[in-house]
Formats: C-alpha cells, sequence, structure tokens
C-alpha cells in the first residue's frame, strides 16, 4: 500500500519537479515495487492525457483588453471595502454634523457669554426644535435657558456675506 | 358722631367696586402687557448718538453678568398690549420690528425682523420677572439685543 507522501513524491516525479536527490530514491522505488511502478504510469497517462486534449479558449477581445479587464475587477473587489467604510463615515457623519453645528454655536455662545456672576454652566443649551424658527438661509441660532436668571437668550448667528 | 346721609351707603360700595372694575377692565383676561427694549452693545466708547441712552441698572446688570459686551445702549424702550389671540407689530427702529402673537396662557409667538425680513421666530411661555431675549452679534465688535418682559404696569 502506497502512502500518501510516496504518491505525492510520485506525482512530482511525474511533473519534473522532483529535488534531485529524491530523483534516485524514486527511481529505485520504480524498480523494486510494483504497486508504484503501476500509479508512476496511471500518473503519467493522466498527464499526458490531460496535456494532449487541453481545451484552448479563444477569447473574443485582445490580449490587453481582456486582462484590463480582469485588472479593474480586482482594483473594484479591492476597493469595495474602503468604500464602505466611507459610506459608515458618511453615515456617522450625517448624523454627527448637526450635533457638532450645535456645538459649535454652543461654543461661540459661551465666548459671547460671559462667567462672572451667571456662570455658563447654569445655561441650558436648548435644541433648535425647541419652538424657534431661522427661516433665512444664512442665519442660525441656538437657544440658551436659565432658570436661575429667568432668562432665555436666542442668539442668531449670522454668516457674514 | 356725624351720620353719613343714607344715600352714602349705597354710593361708597358702588364706587369702590366700580373702582375695581376699572382697574381690571383695563386690562382685559388674557392680554399681555409687554416691554419691549432694543439695546445695543459695544466694547468701544460712548456713541456719539444723543438718542442713544445708557441702559437702566437692572438691565445693565443683567446683561453685564451674562454678555462679554462692556457698554449697552438703549435705542428705543415700547410699552404695549396684546389683546389675547391677536397679533401687534411693534418698529423697534426703522431696520426692526417684532411681531407678537398672544396665544394665551402667557405663551406668546415672537418674530423679528430685521430690514423687513424675518430673522427669527420664537415661542415663549413668559412668566412675570423673566426676560425673552433675542440677541446676535454685529459688526465693529458690536451686538443687538431685543429684550422683551411682561409689564407690570
Amino acid at each position: 500500500m502506497i502512502d500518501q507522501n510516496t504518491a505525492l513524491k510520485l506525482q512530482a516525479y511525474v511533473d519534473g519537479e522532483l529535488p534531485s536527490g529524491d530523483v534516485r530514491q524514486a527511481a529505485e522505488l520504480l524498480e523494486k515495487d510494483p504497486e508504484a511502478k503501476l500509479l508512476f504510469e496511471e500518473l503519467k497517462a493522466s498527464k499526458s492525457l490531460l496535456a494532449g486534449n487541453e481545451l484552448e479558449l479563444q477569447v473574443p477581445e485582445s490580449r490587453e483588453f481582456y486582462w484590463s479587464k480582469i485588472a479593474r475587477e480586482i482594483a473594484r473587489q479591492e476597493s469595495r471595502p474602503a468604500r464602505e467604510s466611507a459610506g459608515v463615515r458618511a453615515w456617522w457623519l450625517r448624523l454627527v454634523a448637526p450635533a457638532g453645528a450645535v456645538a459649535v454655536l454652543a461654543l461661540v455662545v459661551s465666548i459671547a457669554l460671559k462667567s462672572t456672576s451667571l456662570p455658563v454652566r447654569s445655561w441650558v443649551a436648548l435644541s433648535d426644535e425647541h419652538e424657534i424658527d431661522t427661516p433665512l438661509e444664512e442665519t442660525s441660532s441656538i437657544t440658551f435657558r436659565s432658570e436661575a436668571a429667568g432668562m432665555t437668550v436666542v442668539w442668531v448667528n449670522s454668516q457674514p456675506n | 358722631m356725624k351720620k353719613l346721609p343714607p344715600l352714602s351707603y349705597a354710593i361708597l360700595p358702588a364706587a369702590v367696586f366700580g373702582a375695581i372694575l376699572v382697574t381690571f377692565a383695563g386690562a382685559g383676561a388674557g392680554d399681555l402687557n409687554l416691554q419691549a427694549k432694543l439695546i445695543w452693545g459695544t466694547n468701544g466708547g460712548k456713541p456719539n448718538d444723543p438718542s442713544l441712552k445708557e441702559v437702566d441698572p437692572k438691565t445693565a446688570e443683567k446683561l453685564a453678568g451674562v454678555f462679554r459686551w462692556k457698554s449697552y445702549y438703549e435705542v428705543s424702550r415700547t410699552n404695549f398690549t396684546v389683546a389675547a389671540a391677536t397679533t401687534k407689530t411693534v418698529r423697534m427702529s426703522p431696520k426692526c420690528d417684532v411681531k407678537v402673537n398672544n396665544q394665551g396662557k402667557s405663551q406668546l409667538e415672537v418674530e423679528l425682523y430685521g430690514k423687513g425680513k424675518m430673522v427669527v421666530r420664537k415661542r415663549q411661555q413668559l412668566a412675570l420677572g423673566e426676560l425673552l431675549v433675542l440677541a446676535g452679534d454685529d459688526k465693529n465688535d458690536t451686538a443687538w439685543f431685543v429684550i422683551m418682559n411682561l409689564n407690570d404696569r
């Protein structure tokens, strides 16, 4: 019974890929072992059969165009994860952008507000949906409320023209 | 002790009742007595415009405690009444108008107009002593403030 390792060596011998040091051993094995000889002949026949009957595909396009299509497909597959992460990032940005805008406005108002007698900490920023509209495109607003001061401030931020 | 004429017993309570009636009839139920002030804040010196006067100490204290501008000048001040479920427009300056809609239960909707365009609309429930401040920065490191409050007159 021929083990798998010997069978692989015989396959390599048929393919001419056996290291030179193992070629001698393989030749001796074929002389001594009829089963190994039989397998070698089968592998050799299979190799000649495949090589002799291999179908030759004719591609109806030029060689350069054919391989450029493959190259493009590989590039497309490689860029897909990057695009997906960009999509995730865009979704993330869409979610965070309004909050960022509010944060920037809050920063502007924080600078405008002094923290002396009425600490900024005591002011609560209300969302833009808090019963307020700024219809002009170039303006935005942010509302702050301080219960302690009894004051509601609507700060209108106008973009410079 | 001198006795009052009999007719006085009827006239006196009627006069007291009439006085009460007149007092409360002046402001109808649900009317909003409001005061609006247009104020200009600056870090520079006192402007040359003689029509500008320094804000009253109470308002100055409130503004100085909150905003970063050093000086505040009153451009105009208007007391007005908005009847229930009605709208009133008040001119604060040639460039600034305020439209107030009384929505009942001290709820008001304020629209601020600058140069004829609506800048901001705000709905707010205003209690006595509370301030609604609509504000924004202007050129040369100045700012404008429209302050509204219930008038306790």
